[in-house]
């Protein structure tokens, strides 16, 4: 009997450790350093308590950067669904060179994240990227723009440029979500008269939420840390106006070596991802209690 | 008969010290071209063939992630034996007891071969902890083509840099003053139309100088010349790289930078037009270059302190520099490979080495990678007209004050 009950725990033990070591370790490294008086070069001299997370919670760049990084966020994660809902949708009938149109809508998943940040960096370079000359050469531009030059245009081209790489793996999990959706619900709902649009509210959306939420879920986590996309284009700037926390952690600690201020400011962005994934799963579950 | 016995002698004495050096050395290497790793690779293969037992560890780090690497290999304890390091992050190292005087590694003949002044950026309170690697310095690079389709002479000063601007406006379809916005050395390129005016970067008071009227006179400047579209457009958008991209295709007229350039001229349009003029002086006439080195150090805590003596002393003889820096585009470092034709009678280098006399470089104070991100966040405000001049660099002494003070 006792086997029984321990042999699963047993199974999961190795597992288990792994996991504790790969998450629990860096986080015990991240508290001593965070909460030590630490040197340019990560030898901590001794405890500071919460000086390094005061210091960082006072600095002006840091509440820019966290007001950023929810923009950031917030529209990334709802452009890329607003936008791969109806590109799963259009992928998921069937239509002659669907299977060529799969393959295109995923082909910038197969491509490293800094490389795409760093064509983009090219193509919106003011004299000789392609941006402009597309433009231009549509007549909507008469000259150059500077997209990078300032934060007005960087950012929202950043985000474009996010939204754009979250989109092959959002429509992956909607193509998976509306493959497991049966077919006889939308020919019920067709021979009770449903208009497609209908169909749509009552029968797809409902049985899509799981999948909504789980891609709502990963793409904010891969979001708010998301590193490459910034640092390639603009490095933060023009005068820190495009950082995010994880680029404004990577200065803060690489660049000006305050490296206890740095590892304060990782467990203040784990904490808000950490919050954030509790509380979002707490309301999709409350969602459920209630429809059910 | 004599000299020959007295050779053998020499030889026998020679031998013992020779056969002592063994074992395993790691040395970190910053990454300055493609031919970086090769060449240091060739080197350690040379020096393992002539001193049997050694075995030389190359590791070659980019420029970008190379302090960050040094910082994770240093706080984990698994630090090479010496590293290239930028000179102006030595004052921490040494501050954290990291850095071992060179004196205690090579000798006082290896010491002597380095020009004089090269030394000087690596010495902290009389003790000399960085070996020059690599010394650079800043020149204004003309495109004659240009200038002479405009109309305008090579200028000298800043006003003459300003009408020689306006005149390939005018007349050029190219931009004329190429301005530095961006990324790494945002401040340096600042630092130039600074120190011209008589300012400086930190005062002899120990406070910044940015918010002295020379710091507001320089920056106004370089305000008042994108105002008035004299500089490339998108000034803050443009890295050091893209301005002298610019340079290259003939889409701007001066641009200051480093030797390095003339290289990749060399490589790439050898058919350009141009020449190289010291940096514009202001109204007293004084002109500053920004010089730069790089530097070797051995860490404190190598065991192998002896065998990074032997290398270095091998790494410093002529001819293996003389390859090394016309590989890279550097400034000689040694007096002996100074004195080489390559570099001796080469006129843009001359240029170069003669502003080497009135160089000045990035203090040495810690904290100095944060002063200058503020100094480049300020400018760049100024330079998107987000803010005046007077208001980024007042706000921005202020913030170094605080920084300098804290480091006391």
């Amino acid at each position: 009997m006792t086997r029984r009950r321990l042999l699963p725990y047993l199974l999961a033990a190795p597992g288990l450790a792994l996991a504790l070591v790969i998450v629990l370790w860096p986080l015990w490294q991240l508290l001593v350093i965070g909460t030590g008086d630490v040197n340019r070069f990560g030898q901590v001299r001794g405890f500071s308590g919460a000086d390094n997370l005061l210091a960082v919670l006072a600095d002006p760049d840091f509440h820019a950067a966290l007001g950023r990084t929810l923009v950031w966020t917030v529209g990334i994660v709802l452009g890329t669904i607003l936008v791969s809902f109806p590109v799963a949708l259009i992928l998921d009938r069937d239509f002659h060179g669907r299977g060529i149109a799969r393959v295109i809508v995923m082909l910038p998943w197969a491509v490293s994240l800094t490389m795409t940040a760093i064509v983009w960096r090219w193509a919106l370079q003011g004299e000789s990227g392609m941006l402009n000359s597309a433009l231009r050469g549509l007549g909507v531009l008469d000259g150059n723009v500077q997209w990078l030059a300032q934060a007005s245009t960087a950012f929202p081209m950043q985000l474009l440029i996010g939204v754009l790489v979250s989109i092959p793996f959002t429509v992956t999990v909607f193509l998976g979500g509306l493959a497991s959706i049966p077919e006889d619900l939308h020919e019920a709902a067709a021979l009770e008269g449903a208009s497609p649009w209908a169909a749509f509210r009552t029968v797809t959306l409902p049985l899509m939420a799981p999948f909504v939420n789980i891609a709502v879920i990963l793409n904010t986590i891969y979001v708010f840390n998301s590193f490459p996309i910034i640092w390639a284009t603009t490095g933060g700037g023009p005068a820190s106006s495009t950082d995010i926390l994880v680029t404004y952690l990577y200065k803060l600690g690489f660049r000006f070596g305050r490296l206890g201020d740095a590892a304060a400011l990782s467990l203040v962005m784990f904490a808000l991802l950490l919050l954030f994934t509790v509380l979002y799963v707490w309301l999709v579950e409350r969602q459920q209690r209630r429809d059910a | 008969m004599k000299t020959l016995s007295l050779s053998l002698l020499a030889l026998l004495a020679a031998a013992p010290a020779l056969a002592q050096v063994e074992g395993t050395l790691r040395f970190t290497v910053a990454e300055y071209s493609s031919a970086t790793g090769p060449y240091f690779e060739d080197l350690a293969t040379q020096f393992e063939a002539a001193n049997p037992g050694t075995d030389i560890q190359i590791e070659v780090v980019p420029w970008d992630v190379l302090l960050q690497k040094l910082t994770t290999d240093i706080s984990a304890g698994v630090n090479a034996d010496m590293a290239i390091i930028g000179t102006r992050w030595l004052i921490d190292f040494v501050n954290e007891g990291l850095a071992a005087p060179a004196s205690d590694v090579v000798s006082q003949e290896v010491l002597d071969r380095f020009v004089p002044a090269l030394l000087e950026p690596g010495t902290l309170e009389g003790t000399l902890y960085g070996l020059p690697v690599a010394a650079s310095a800043r020149a204004l690079y003309v495109n004659d083509a240009l200038l002479s389709q405009a109309g305008a002479a090579a200028p000298a000063t800043w006003d003459e840099v300003r009408t020689a601007a306006q005149a390939v406006v005018d007349g050029t379809d190219a931009a004329g003053f190429g301005l530095q916005g961006n990324e790494i050395e945002t401040d340096v390129y600042f630092y130039y139309a600074l120190w011209s005016f008589g300012g400086d970067i930190i005062e002899a008071d120990g406070t910044s100088g940015l918010d002295s009227p020379a710091a507001i006179e320089a920056a106004t400047l370089y305000k008042e010349m994108i105002d008035a579209g004299l500089t490339q457009e998108g000034a803050t958008a443009m890295s050091r790289e893209d301005v002298q991209n610019l340079f290259k295709q003939g889409g701007v007229s001066m641009v200051i930078t480093a030797p390095f350039l003339a290289n990749q001229i060399a490589a790439e349009v050898p058919d350009l037009d141009y020449s190289v003029h010291p940096v514009p002086a202001g109204p007293t006439g004084a002109n500053f270059t920004y010089g730069v080195t790089d530097s070797i150090v051995v860490f404190e805590n190598s065991q192998n302190k002896e065998l990074a003596g032997a290398f270095l002393d091998f790494a410093f003889q002529p001819e293996a520099r003389a390859r090394f820096t016309s590989g890279e585009g550097f400034l000689p470092v040694t007096t002996a490979e100074a004195a080489l034709p390559e570099f001796a009678d080469d006129p843009t280098l001359q240029v170069f080495t003669g502003l080497m006399a009135n160089a000045r470089f990035a203090p040495t104070i810690p904290g100095w990678e944060e002063i200058a991100q503020i100094t480049s966040d300020a400018l760049q405000r100024v330079y998107l007209g987000e803010e005046t001049p007077e208001a980024a660099l007042t706000a921005a002494a202020a913030e170094i004050d605080g920084i300098l003070q804290s480091n006391q």
